[in-house]
């Protein structure tokens, strides 16, 4: 391994360890456990009522195949918060914490480049809430094939390759809103606002005038992973109900997206750190 | 021989001037204090020797390497501790000396954190985490991790810091123990005039970003001239002096090599100055005062 690597390793390996002791991973870790434990709960207990949920589709019962989809998108559609706010607590305060708590005065001075800190802490911060979502993958799965006896269904596979693509980009969006602030709560308080505040108020004004889903959104990117199941859109001025799941096209479409918004993040996050300084 | 400069080197933040055409060489080991008060820009000097500001104009070179264009390699042989230190909290001191030792790509890493963590008396809570830590503590594991891979130019910025007597009194000890080696060149930024005159070599003081005066510590070139009034300006030739600085009826001055005290009271006289004592001089409080009142 040449000198770049082995630095990179390190700090990639210690960013990681750093995060994985930290209090919002075991925060992040109860959430995760209580959510999943919840939609066990849930799925077992209205596994065979499901119709009830479904009144659109004037139907008495689901085939297999069809429940399976169902309860996949539903476990997705709650498991989109999960990487969302581990996001938030993991790269919110990523870079402005190296400022406001002064770790920047220790890190700066050594003889590592700043985008192979930023690219490595990126990387653990990536793979922590990847662990937190995992464990909320493995639930899911466990619940699957205890209830339906039968093997997980692609769009498992495919979901969670997506959810994994979405963990990216949300880092990566998060780092940027981190690179531009000193301070961790404006971090925190501008990454909320813009993806629950802004990202939905935008969508329902281009919905409700413009009769239009903005695709380019990150969070309806991210739909994208519960779609895999089942293409219900749940957005009052544009309901959408089809027990098929998205083409191809589309997700290629998510895909892009998400790759977008993870590499201009990335790129936007790296510019800034090269240039940040410490007053 | 490790190297240092500083030229031409400005430092704006906003409308603040921190430094000002700020320029010096330290081109041989030994212990160089930068004193000067709160503010007088000896932090900003030292994040710009540390990659942590990037100057506003000139150049800062360690070992001759631009140190805003190349910083990777330029601090690949210096060890710094700037600012109070604080380290990623949930990663034990043993961890983080680990990171810094891979880092500097030291090749024996449990006997490298055994020799930094020996020098720094630190071994008893090497298994603690960094948040855990006390001030002092944190500022002798600072110390230890700019001491890590047995660099050729330390940087230490206020180490003394928030310490107790002893701690301060362990700190010095431990600078003068390692500039006994005479083979590294240490720049330790402080306020404290004894801590300075204690540990130092060579004395560069600062007030309002700009150099106010630059003395050794050991040699007595350094005279005070007392005035029987209030002078006028002088502008002394390099002949005879390399820097001086009127304060009052006293003109404060480094002689040239081989100036002799006669030339510079003629010089005076010359110039309408009428000298009372020339004193050999070395008494950087007094010159401290006069810079920065």
């Amino acid at each position: 391994m040449n000198a770049g690597m082995t630095k990179f390793a390190a700090s990639t390996s210690y960013y990681f360890r750093n995060y994985y002791r930290s209090r919002s991973f075991y925060l992040m870790l109860a959430m995760s456990l209580l959510v999943s434990g919840l939609m066990m709960f849930f799925t077992l207990r209205y596994v065979n009522s499901l119709t009830g949920f479904l009144p659109n589709l004037n139907l008495t019962s689901l085939s297999m195949p069809t429940k399976e989809s169902v309860f996949g998108f539903l476990w997705s559609y709650v498991l989109l918060y999960l990487p969302v706010f581990s996001s938030v607590f993991f790269g919110s305060s990523a870079i402005s914490s190296e400022i406001e708590n002064r770790t920047a005065f220790h890190i700066f001075a050594l003889p590592i480049s700043r985008s192979s800190l930023l690219i490595s802490k990126y990387l653990a911060a990536v793979m922590v809430t990847v662990v937190i979502s995992m464990i909320y993958i493995l639930m899911q799965a466990a619940t699957f094939i205890y209830v339906f006896q039968i093997p997980l269904i692609s769009g498992f596979f495919y979901s969670v390759a997506l959810l994994i693509i979405f963990i990216f980009s949300m880092t990566a969006f998060t780092f940027m809103l981190s690179s531009i602030f000193n301070k961790n709560t404006y971090a925190y308080i501008s990454v909320f606002l813009i993806y629950f505040l802004i990202f939905t108020a935008y969508q329902f004004i281009a919905e409700l005038l413009y009769k239009t889903t903005p695709f380019y959104l990150l969070d309806n990117a991210a739909g994208i992973i519960e779609k895999v199941y089942v293409n219900i859109s749940l957005s009052p001025f544009n309901f959408n109900f089809s027990l098929n799941p998205v083409g191809f096209g589309e997700i290629a479409q998510s895909v892009l997206v998400m790759a977008i918004y993870a590499i201009v993040s990335m790129a936007v996050s790296l510019i800034i750190f090269e240039r940040k300084e410490v007053r | 021989m490790p190297s240092i400069c500083l030229n031409g080197i400005t430092k704006r933040f906003g409308s603040v001037t921190a430094l000002d055409a700020v320029s010096f060489t330290i081109d041989g080991p030994g212990c160089v204090g930068i004193l000067g008060p709160n503010g007088a820009g000896k932090t900003t000097m030292l994040k710009i020797l540390t990659n942590i500001v990037k100057p506003s104009k000139g150049i800062a070179t360690l070992d001759g390497i631009s140190v805003s264009e190349y910083p990777e390699r330029a601090l690949a042989r210096v060890g710094a501790l700037v600012e109070q230190p604080e380290f990623y909290p949930y990663l034990t001191a043993r961890e983080i000396l680990s990171f810094v030792v891979k880092i500097k790509m030291v090749k024996d890493e449990k006997e490298e954190i055994r020799r930094v963590s020996e020098l720094t008396s630190i071994g008893g809570y090497l298994d603690r985490k960094a948040g855990e830590l006390s001030r002092g503590m944190k500022q002798r594991l600072g110390l230890a991790v700019a001491l890590v891979g047995d660099p050729d130019i330390i940087i230490l910025d206020e180490p003394t810091f928030g310490l107790d007597p002893s701690g301060m009194k362990r700190i010095r000890d431990i600078i003068k123990e390692i500039n006994a080696r005479k083979n590294k060149i240490i720049i330790l930024s402080t306020h404290l005039i004894y801590e300075a005159q204690e540990v130092c070599d060579r004395i560069i003081i600062v007030n309002k970003g700009k150099i106010g005066y630059d003395l050794n510590n050991h040699t007595s070139d350094h005279v005070k001239i007392e005035l029987e009034s209030t002078g006028g300006a002088v502008d002394f030739p390099k002949q005879i002096a390399n820097q001086w600085k009127a304060d009052g009826n006293v003109i404060y001055l480094q002689k040239a090599e081989g100036a002799k005290n006669s030339e510079i009271i003629d010089y005076c006289r010359k110039n309408g100055l009428e000298v009372k004592w020339v004193t050999p001089y070395n008494d950087i409080e007094s010159i401290y005062v006069s810079l920065t009142k």
